[in-house]
């Protein structure tokens, strides 16, 4: 793979498929040609947790498998249902987490062949002068793209580690160093070079007091639809006492956005209406609306309260 | 699955005993459809055939300057490549639409652009190849160069003045009331229509309260779940055959005739198995490109859309905008209604705007009345019918400003709208007046339902009901009916079944003759092996081609007594069938069943066939429906989704012929409706480029986004049909449009102006309203 730029990794596929059927490509975006199947690596979709180790995932575990893991169900219920909430019950069934994490941006210009935005090599943002419902109102720069993983948040907001396989060999970070934004390079959305692999994703134990949310607004009722806005909290708290929080947004900016102004806010604090409408007003003071979507921005700051009330019930 | 009411109505007390109307027996496609077997238009397979794929324009509003296909023709596997330079000159320089009429040769050049590219996914050039990969790869290789213009996307752009011209080729200039000049220059207004009743100055004299608003509503795609396809095979003897999915073959023969220049009688029109259409597959679009390919080739050629081309390219309702300002007297009486209506045509005149403002006021009696409609071009694709054309739009801003009114009055809504009810004899918009119509009786069946009565409670949460008003089709419409010597029935329709209508048909042809559904074989014919028959669509297929089986049974019945009189050796006169018990009578008690006799038909004389070619609008009166909806939703204030709680349908469906395939229809129509009202939106770049042309971005909803819809079926039999049959699939889409915007003002306090109602709208909607 790395020594062909036009080879790609495929898993479900459900991502990949699509994106090759919609003949995304540009300077920047090859047409894939050769496709390398890693459903076939023995043991890549183990789902394994050890109470003192943590939970480890690999990557071509399915969402669907994950999201009813008794064991994800019980520790690690943010993930349980993030998993469950993307896609479609089919989807989810072929879907993987490591596909779901590296799939690619849903942005409609990006999409359409007729548009060689700055994503694929081109040289414009479309989405500034036009149809911007859906972009990112934080972080966007030259490409404002909102990260469409629902399992990502998750992930993050679980404190999370990456094993990726490269060309210098095996490497872990956290999830939070993990996802880039356009600033960093326009033509990804992550550390991952061409012919390099995700090949385990871990996170600690979470503490016997945590509390845990997922929450996704999205614009149909049931059926499948990207976020609107979602958020994946984690509260480790002793009744009204907030000890740590964690606290990740997607469909807001062009990578998973830990909204560490709220964190901070919250951290070692008692929890009350003001002091959850300030930390969420902290998170979303740097927001940057475009012309159509300065409504996802009270979106954003609901949901955080909504959250981080949810997982302290 | 369904739940539903049968509440005594009026007539229902009188009502006759049927036997097989108003059961609910198998449809004779449903299992074929149920283990995948269908024949649907794709599926056709020919020896020998080619596949096909076009070309389409990238911009919205572009010169074709240059157009070579030598590149494309030269790649291997490649047997041809079309233009408009295939295309013959029109025969007739003006063609008759059901809008009005309008150049011919624009029908050709919506089909494959000539001068100029009106809309972004506008046909420039088909080819076809061994193999739909290559086709496709050839599509590639053909150059065209543009000079792009600038859009015309919205209302605002073409009604501005200096806006870009679409129609600037001079053709309109023969066609009266066409493009007429706007203060003596040209314009996007392809069309004006003015209906008047009584004197409006004199009604808002009279008012106590006067209310005015503007709505707006989005350009939505029915969404059928087959995409439009097209097979032909032009033989060496001249004649060609075309296989399609489309609601009405004689309708794609008249246009492909025409586009062709070809007679008639050359050219037959197989119907296929249709995956829906809700008025859009009454629009010829690949049928003429597959039969000139096959013309070049001398093969058979198939070509088949993809999603996308069909959200880009065929036919979806208009964007729309109307203005409403409306009078009433304290006491609820409405005395006045000023409304003027802008709707979208797309590229090519001819919006449903005139639907919109015959039925904007459809259930109500309004003595002073002005509706002033638009019909404006846009550089987008053509409109094309859609259930109840025209239709949701205006009543949306009508049955919205009587909520606001009901609100200003401190009436119940529903008795506002009872107080102005309209009844036989009511004056319509359209000049006419109104027949026998259901009217009160679907208000006072909201009224009293449970669910209208039943206490809301929690935050945010709202109902709001609204009404809706279609006028229905008649027409044309052919049937034939052979009987088999075991006496069971072949009947074959000119109707192209959409909706279980072979079964609805094959149960008015058997209640009328007093025999079995089983025992009728209910087939759609094509153009060459029945009669003229109109399209399925404008609700009129139960009620028309109904009405044309229930003629060819009388004509089975007569033609037995004469058959069984001959047995007999009796006048004629002196046998009667008798269709309680299918059975012949004669003088000295003699009698004789059906199917007795159609044993004994071989030694009389031979087979019979029935049949009838009948207009039923001269022979009956299409009945007008109503519908009323009432929604509870929940406003989630703070991400600004809407969620249905609870929905019930009341509609008049004259008489329930298939109970179920009603239910469906009034069920199907309602989601459609509820799409427009929270989820469905064409989103256009400022450069004409649709950006949502896939279901994922398009966001129909689906079963599993709404509530079981409750239906509630009044039965106000249409006189003018034999078993009083009113069109009943259109109306249900009209109502929830109305009702969903007045519940989430009841739940939040905010009036939604503009659809869909999306959570960005809601949120904005708030924050205006100092809500959040
Ligand atoms: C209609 C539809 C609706 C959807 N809705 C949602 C939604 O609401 N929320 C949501 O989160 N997602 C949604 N998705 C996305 C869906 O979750 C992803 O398609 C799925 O998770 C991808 O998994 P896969 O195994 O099929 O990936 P593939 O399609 O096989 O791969 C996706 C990408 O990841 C790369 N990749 C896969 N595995 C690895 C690996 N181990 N290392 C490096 N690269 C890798 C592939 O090369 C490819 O570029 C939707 C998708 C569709 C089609
Ligand atoms: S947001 Fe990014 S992907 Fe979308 S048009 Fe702009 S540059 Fe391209």
């Amino acid at each position: 793979m790395r020594a062909n730029p036009e080879a790609r990794p495929i898993a479900g596929g459900s991502d990949l498929l699509g994106w090759i059927k919609e003949d995304v490509q540009g300077t920047g975006e090859p047409r894939w040609n050769l496709l390398v199947d890693i459903r076939t690596i023995p043991g890549s979709d183990e789902i394994r947790f050890d109470e003192a180790d943590g939970l480890t995932l690999g990557p071509l575990a399915t969402l669907d498998a994950i999201e009813h893991s008794p064991e994800v169900q019980d520790r690690y219920p943010v993930l349980s249902r993030a998993a469950g909430a993307a896609a479609s019950p089919n989807i989810r069934h072929v879907g993987t987490i490591g596909g779901n994490i590296n799939q690619r941006p849903r942005c409609w210009y990006l999409r359409n062949t007729e548009f060689d935005c700055y994503k694929k090599g081109g040289n414009f943002c479309f989405a500034v002068t036009g149809k911007n419902e859906y972009h990112a109102i934080l972080n966007g720069e030259l490409c404002y793209i909102v990260h469409p993983s629902d399992a990502a948040p998750a992930l993050m907001a679980l404190h999370a580690d990456a094993t990726i396989r490269t060309a210098d060999g095996e490497q872990t970070m956290p999830f939070d160093e993990y996802f880039i934004g356009p600033r960093q390079d326009v033509l990804r959305e992550n550390v991952l070079q061409q012919g390099d692999l995700l090949t385990r994703i871990h996170m600690p134990t979470p503490s016997p007091n945590a509390g845990m949310s997922f929450i996704k607004a999205q614009r149909r009722g049931e059926t499948y639809d990207f976020a609107v806005v979602n958020v994946a909290t984690v509260i480790v708290h002793e009744g009204d006492q907030i000890e740590d929080a964690s606290i990740v947004l997607s469909g807001v900016a062009p990578t998973p956005f830990r909204a560490v102004a709220a964190e901070d806010a919250l951290r070692g604090q008692t929890v009350s209406d003001g002091l959850l409408q300030q930390a969420a007003g902290a998170a979303l003071l740097r927001a940057r609306p475009m012309t159509e979507n300065a409504y996802k921005v009270g979106i954003s700051k609901n949901l955080i309260v909504r959250s981080v009330r949810e997982a302290m019930a | 699955m369904t739940t539903t009411e049968k509440p005594e109505t009026a007539a229902a007390a009188g009502a006759p005993e049927y036997k097989v109307i108003g059961t609910r027996p198998v449809r004779p496609d449903g299992v074929d459809k149920v283990t995948g077997r269908a024949i649907y238009g794709a599926d056709v397979r020919l020896p020998g055939m080619l596949y096909g794929r076009v070309k389409r324009s990238p911009h919205a509003h572009a010169i074709i300057k240059r157009l070579d296909v030598s590149k494309a023709l030269a790649l291997p596997g490649v047997q041809a490549v079309l233009t408009h330079e295939d295309f013959p000159e029109p025969a007739e320089p003006i063609m008759q639409t059901i809008r009005g009429p309008q150049p011919t040769a624009w029908d050709t050049e919506r089909q494959m652009a000539r001068r100029k590219v009106l809309f972004k996914g506008h046909p420039v050039a088909a080819v076809c190849a061994s193999d739909v990969h290559t086709a496709e790869d050839a599509l590639d290789l053909i150059e065209v160069e543009y000079e792009v213009l600038p859009a015309v996307v919205s209302l605002d752009t073409a009604l501005l003045p200096g806006a870009p011209i679409l129609h600037d080729d001079g053709k309109a200039d023969a066609v009266e009331g066409l493009f007429e000049l706007v203060d003596g220059k040209p314009s996007n207004i392809a069309r004006r229509l003015d209906l008047t009743v009584g004197d409006i100055e004199v009604g808002f004299a009279e008012a106590d309260v006067i209310l005015e608003r503007e709505y707006e509503t989005s350009m939505a795609h029915q969404g059928y779940i087959e995409p439009h396809n097209g097979t032909a095979i032009w033989n060496n003897d001249g004649k060609l055959t075309i296989w399609t999915s489309t609601q009405g073959a004689f309708g794609i023969r008249q246009n492909v005739a025409r586009t062709l220049n070809i007679p008639l009688g050359d050219l037959r029109v197989v119907p296929a198995e249709i995956g829906g259409g809700f008025g859009a597959k009454n629009v010829v679009y690949l049928e003429p490109l597959a039969a000139l390919l096959s013309k070049k080739t001398g093969r058979p050629v198939q070509i088949t859309m993809n999603r996308t081309e069909v959200l880009e390219a065929t036919g979806p309702t208009s964007g729309t905008r109307s203005w409403v300002r409306m009078g009433a007297k304290r006491d609820g009486t409405i005395v006045a209604a000023d409304i003027r209506l802008e709707y979208e045509a797309g590229a090519y005149p001819g919006s449903p705007m005139p639907g919109g403002a015959r039925c904007a006021l459809g259930p109500y009696a309004v003595p002073h009345q002005r509706i002033v409609g638009f019909d404006v071009v846009v550089n987008k694709p053509k409109v094309a019918a859609y259930r109840a054309p025209g239709a949701p739009a205006s009543e949306f801003a009508v049955e919205s400003l009587l909520d606001e009114l009901a609100e200003r009055l401190e009436m119940d809504p529903m008795d506002l709208r009872l107080k102005n009810c309209a009844t036989a004899g009511t004056p319509r918009s359209d000049g006419a007046t109104h027949g026998s119509i259901g009217a009160r009786e679907v208000m006072e069946a909201v009224a009293s339902h449970p669910h209208y009565r039943s206490e809301m409670g929690g935050r945010d949460v709202g109902r709001g009901v609204a009404m809706g008003f279609w006028q229905n089709g008649g027409g044309e419409s052919s049937a034939y009916a052979n009987v088999h010597q075991d006496g069971r029935v072949t009947l074959v329709t000119g109707s192209v079944d959409i909706g279980g209508q072979r079964a609805a048909l094959a149960m008015q042809f058997a209640e009328t003759m007093g025999i079995p559904y089983e025992d009728v074989n209910s087939l759609v014919g094509d153009t060459d092996t029945i009669g003229f028959t109109g399209n399925t669509g404008g609700s009129r297929t139960t009620f028309a081609t109904g009405w044309a089986v229930y003629q060819a049974a009388l004509d089975v019945r007569a033609q037995m007594e004469q058959r069984v009189a001959q047995m007999w050796e009796v006048d004629p006169s002196e046998v009667t069938y008798d269709p309680k018990d299918a059975t012949l009578r004669g003088p000295e008690g003699k009698e004789i069943t059906f199917k007795a006799a159609a044993r004994r038909l071989p030694g009389t004389g031979g087979m019979i066939q029935g049949q009838a070619d009948i207009v039923a609008t001269n022979v009956g009166k299409v009945g007008a429906c109503y519908g009323a909806h009432i929604a509870d939703v929940e406003v989630d204030r703070e991400t600004g989704k809407v969620t249905i709680l609870r929905y019930t349908a009341v509609q008049d469906v004259g008489r329930a012929i298939h109970p179920a395939y009603v239910e469906g229809q009034i069920q199907g129509g309602a989601v459609q409706g509820i799409g427009m009202a929270l989820n469905e939106e064409y989103v256009y770049n400022d450069d004409g480029t649709m950006v949502n042309s896939s279901f994922l971005d398009y966001r129909m909803p689906v079963a599993n986004d709404v509530p079981m819809i409750e239906t509630v079926m009044v039965e106000v039999p249409n006189p003018g049909h034999p078993f009083g049959v009113r069109g009943v699939g259109e109306v249900p889409i009209v109502p929830p449009l109305g009702a969903i915007a007045n519940a989430i003002f009841d739940a939040v306090g905010v009036r939604v102006t503009r659809l869909p109602a999306s959570p960005r709208v809601i949120l904005e909607e708030l924050e205006a309203a100092g809500g959040t």
